[in-house]
């Protein structure tokens, strides 16, 4: 059963059949065209051709879900007794709750067809540019491909999406080396919706290497202080966004009751300088879900307003349990402002702290207390940076930081996916040797 | 543990061995999850150049509870085939999520033009990788496929004792999983093989406040190779297990940071397996050499203490079955060990065939695959520190002021061996006996400094094979090690 639509409304009508009171699937078929660079040269060319069927039923109260690739007629009615049967075993629970608002929506995002020559060539161009302005990078890895998808969304409250999305995307993997001397390495990615420019030019992959390349005579940390950090937007995630909806505003610590937020909403939890929004349908995000996973629309919120709390990042099942309300969407599409300051401004202000490009840490704890490696780091001394920092380690508290900020950069990383700046907090402890 | 693995030895592998052109048998038992269709596709193979054609499905299922109620409650079967070509020093590579002999026949054509694609674009001018014999693996019988209720229910008996006997909880999450992937391969050279690895487990999260209300969480995976029928069939079996995790936990909410310094610590075994894998395993996959990592300039230099050596098991350890065992990989090679560190020495790298060669190695059975729609790479089986003869109590005794680290949540670690891993359970060792227990902390290094710093060697080696490791693409494996003496950066506050 090829047909996207039919199979899709073949798996409602014959779960239903089968005794469910809700249904609603997910039909996918995708190609994707990718070519590996490893060690510095191309290795690996790969065509996919997938197919995905995601199927969750409602019979009793009860919840299923089963995941299968194939199309075959025989098989998605396995798949949906499969689910049923799953369905029956679970407990009854009142919280699940689904979109009923009947709407059809049929979109295009990206560039659904490939250009597989230019992404051949914008892939052998970006190897070239990296080798001229930056000698000393060795790129590890390189994955660059084209995906497409299309899919078809329906529940059996007649709420349908039928998008087709394409995109290139590129992700490096590299490290700086000069003899038996090597640097830590780094990630740089971008999705993009087209290749017309060449793909060193976009987010911050220039600079990115320009910065590891520095890192090649590192000196180690002695002794430890308390100081500022100026976190650049991977270390920032990795930190203090994903400690903030890993453990303070998700499903999963709002119902286990462990979020030290969950008294929070409304109330000031950071500098009022901070908002951080999700944004599923900014124009800067190339392919952004329209549909949340229970088949609301998803519209762009924001958690924290100028500091202030205003929404958790609850899903419907997450809101009837903790009696909150449902956030508008759960993209991972993360966003922050920009500051007033370049970073060249930031920096100047420093006193004495580390400039850290990534972060090699624990879970955070439910408290937000972490600690970790700083990776790609950078000791700032009266407002310069006086040299690359190894076996550096940093800890604090997320809470206490989001309280310490001190300035917000007006450099964004724009990578297709989020709008980040690099963000300095105070008080952070910084401990070498 | 031990009926799992006595029950899965019963059906695990029976290594036949064939001379000269293998077709692939299919003596089919009911219980295999694919039919062995593509044997008749060997012959289309073009001749001269290495094809593999690999069909696959991965099994997942999966239950969670959160504080009791069933949150998750899913299902997964992913199936395909898959071909990848090589062509004078480059890879083209297709899959469809169709197991079938069309769609077997449409990989292969797509795999060969991508590879002439590759070849006329960037072709690295390489003849061909050396040949390998060919031979024959095969699974004997297949896996069952347990109900999903058996995962709810079972997971619901290990909640509802943590939920009678663990009163200072604030809550509480349980996981039943299994994963479990079954291949048939054809190479052009090689071997052909029908393999299938099953692993399950359940995953206990506690958590409990500090006095002054802040959470801490431990948790435990139980469980290894086989499916869940067999590994879990008395809830009782587990329960001394979660008043041993909550025991700690009660322990871990009165605990105290770690002073941040270098310190002389115990790594107990679970953290060494962690060691062996993140910050040295990673270092010596010859990809990670080939793209820049430490260990290209170190082969044959001391590396660590002469105490130490390392291997990387394809399916056999100390005269015991690994707990995540190989006998073929992806790309037809027979698995066998690789010894990484030899009483301090790096005598060796892990490789793929094109690696192999570029580095004058024998390819060992590391390069394997996740999903049908994967192509091989370089990976670890199961990775561990060779024991030594030390007691554990004596390591503990021989230390004034510092820490023995017992589980760790995560470990990441980097090309240069520059590790950190999270401590989630340990305690202080003040003048040689242990003392309070750490809230959660880190600890870092550089693993071959770090190693060098060894100075004990447990007796005994303790596994793990619950998680995945991430590469391009998650993979199951199995680290270990005993516990060792050594000298490391913790974090404190």
């Amino acid at each position: 059963m090829d047909n996207l639509e039919n199979l899709a409304e073949y798996i409602i009508v014959e779960a239903k059949a089968q005794g469910a009171e809700y249904v609603h699937c997910v039909v996918r078929e995708s190609e994707k065209r990718e070519f590996n660079v490893d060690g510095g040269r191309f290795s690996l060319m790969r065509t996919l051709f997938n197919r995905d069927v995601a199927i969750t039923v409602m019979k009793d109260g009860r919840k299923g879900s089963v995941h299968v690739n194939h199309f075959d007629e025989g098989e998605v009615y396995d798949a949906i007794a499969e689910c049923i049967a799953a369905s029956e075993s679970a407990e009854p629970d009142p919280a699940w709750q689904f979109c009923d608002e009947p709407t059809e929506q049929t979109y295009v995002q990206g560039t659904p067809v490939c250009d597989t020559e230019k992404l051949f060539f914008r892939t052998k161009e970006l190897l070239e540019n990296i080798r001229e302005r930056h000698p000393k990078i060795l790129i590890e890895q390189m994955i660059t491909s084209h995906d497409v998808y299309r899919s078809v969304y329906l529940n059996s409250n007649c709420v349908m999406y039928h998008p087709t999305t394409g995109s290139y995307s590129f992700s490096l993997m590299y490290s700086g080396h000069e003899g038996e001397k090597s640097t830590s390495f780094f990630g740089s990615d971008v999705t993009l919706a087209n290749l017309d420019k060449p793909v060193i030019e976009c987010a911050l992959i220039d600079r990115e290497l320009s910065e590891i390349e520095k890192q090649l005579d590192p000196e180690p940390l002695e002794g430890k202080f308390t100081g500022t950090v100026l976190l650049a937007p991977a270390a920032l995630s990795e930190i203090v966004l994903g400690t903030i909806f890993g453990n303070f505003v998700s499903d999963s610590n709002l119902i286990e009751g462990t979020s030290i937020w969950k008294d929070k909403l409304g109330e000031m939890v950071a500098d009022d300088r901070l908002t951080i929004s999700q944004k599923a349908t900014d124009e800067d995000v190339v392919i952004g879900s329209r549909v949340t996973g229970e088949g609301y629309p998803a519209e762009n919120f924001d958690l924290i307003r100028n500091g202030r709390l205003v929404s958790f990042d609850l899903s419907q099942y997450g809101a009837n349990k903790t009696g909150q309300k449902r956030a508008g969407c759960s993209t991972g599409n993360i966003f922050i402002p920009a500051g007033d300051q370049s970073l060249e401004e930031i920096i100047k202000g420093i006193e004495r702290g580390v400039l850290v490009m990534r972060f090699s840490g624990g879970e955070p704890a439910p408290s937000g207390e972490y600690s970790g490696v700083a990776k790609n780091a950078f000791l700032i001394e009266n407002g310069k940076i006086r040299c690359a920092l190894t076996e550096t380690m940093i800890s604090g508290c997320v809470p206490d930081m989001l309280n310490s900020v001190r300035a917000i950069s007006s450099d964004l990383l724009k990578d297709g996916s989020v709008s980040l700046p690099y963000i300095a907090f105070d008080g952070v402890t910084i401990s070498g040797k | 543990m031990d009926t799992a693995n006595e029950a899965c030895l019963g059906l695990i592998v029976v290594f036949t061995e064939l001379n000269g052109t293998l077709i692939l048998q299919a003596v089919l038992q009911e219980d295999f999850m694919l039919d062995d269709i593509l044997s008749v596709r060997k012959s289309a193979f073009a001749p001269g150049t290495h094809t593999e054609l690999r069909g696959q499905l991965n099994r997942s299922r999966r239950v969670t509870l959160l504080s009791g109620s069933v949150v998750g409650n899913a299902r997964s079967d992913i199936s395909g085939v898959s071909a990848r070509v090589y062509k004078n020093g480059t890879y083209g590579f297709s899959s469809m999520a169709d197991y079938s002999l069309e769609a077997a026949e449409k990989v292969l054509h797509a795999a060969s033009e991508n590879a002439d694609f590759m070849n006329i674009h960037a072709g690295a001018g390489k003849g061909p990788l050396p040949v390998l014999p060919r031979k024959t693996y095969r699974v004997q019988n297949g896996i069952n496929d347990p109900a999903q209720k058996d995962y709810i229910d079972f997971a619901k008996a290990l909640d509802a004792y943590a939920a009678d006997h663990c009163p200072e909880l604030i809550s509480r999450v349980v996981v039943a999983t299994e994963d479990s992937m079954e291949k048939l391969l054809l190479t052009s050279d090689g071997m052909d093989a029908h393999t299938i690895l099953p692993r399950s487990y359940c995953y206990v999260f506690l958590t409990a406040q500090t006095p002054d209300g802040q959470p801490v969480e431990l948790f435990k995976a139980f469980g290894g190779e086989g499916t869940f029928d067999l590994n879990f069939t008395d809830p009782s079996v587990w329960y001394p297990q979660i008043d041993n995790l909550y025991e700690h936990l009660m322990k871990k909410r009165e605990g105290v940071y770690a002073d941040a310094g270098l310190k002389t610590v115990i790594l107990g075994g679970m953290m060494t397996g962690m060691l062996s894998h993140e910050a040295v395993g990673h270092t010596v996959e010859a990809d990670l050499v080939l793209g820049g990592s430490v260990a290209g300039h170190c082969l044959n230099k001391q590396v660590a203490s002469e105490k130490i050596t390392l291997t990387d098991f394809a399916n056999t350890a100390f005269g015991e079955r690994c707990p995540l065992p190989v006998y073929v990989d992806d790309e037809g090679t027979k698995a066998q060990n690789v010894t990484l560190i030899k009483d301090g020495i790096l005598v060796g790298y892990m490789n793929s065939r094109e690696s192999a060669q570029h580095f004058g190695m024998e390819p060992r059975g590391n390069a394997r695959a996740w999903l049908f729609s994967d192509e091989p790479l370089i990976r670890m089986r199961n990775t561990s520190v060779h024991p030594g003869k030390d007691k554990l109590e004596d390591m503990i005794a021989s230390i004034d002021d510092g820490y023995y680290l017992i589980d760790s949540g995560n470990g990441q670690a980097d090309t240069t061996g520059e590790f950190m891993f999270g401590v989630t359970m340990g305690y202080e060792i003040k003048n040689g006996k242990l003392g309070k227990a750490l809230l959660d902390t880190t600890i870092s290094g550089v693993a071959f400094e770090m190693l060098k710093t060894v100075d004990m060697v447990g007796d005994t080696v303790v596994w793990s094979s619950s998680g995945f490791c991430g590469k391009k693409q998650p993979m199951p494996v199995g680290m270990g090690g005993p516990a060792l003496r050594c000298k490391v950066m913790i974090g404190g506050r």
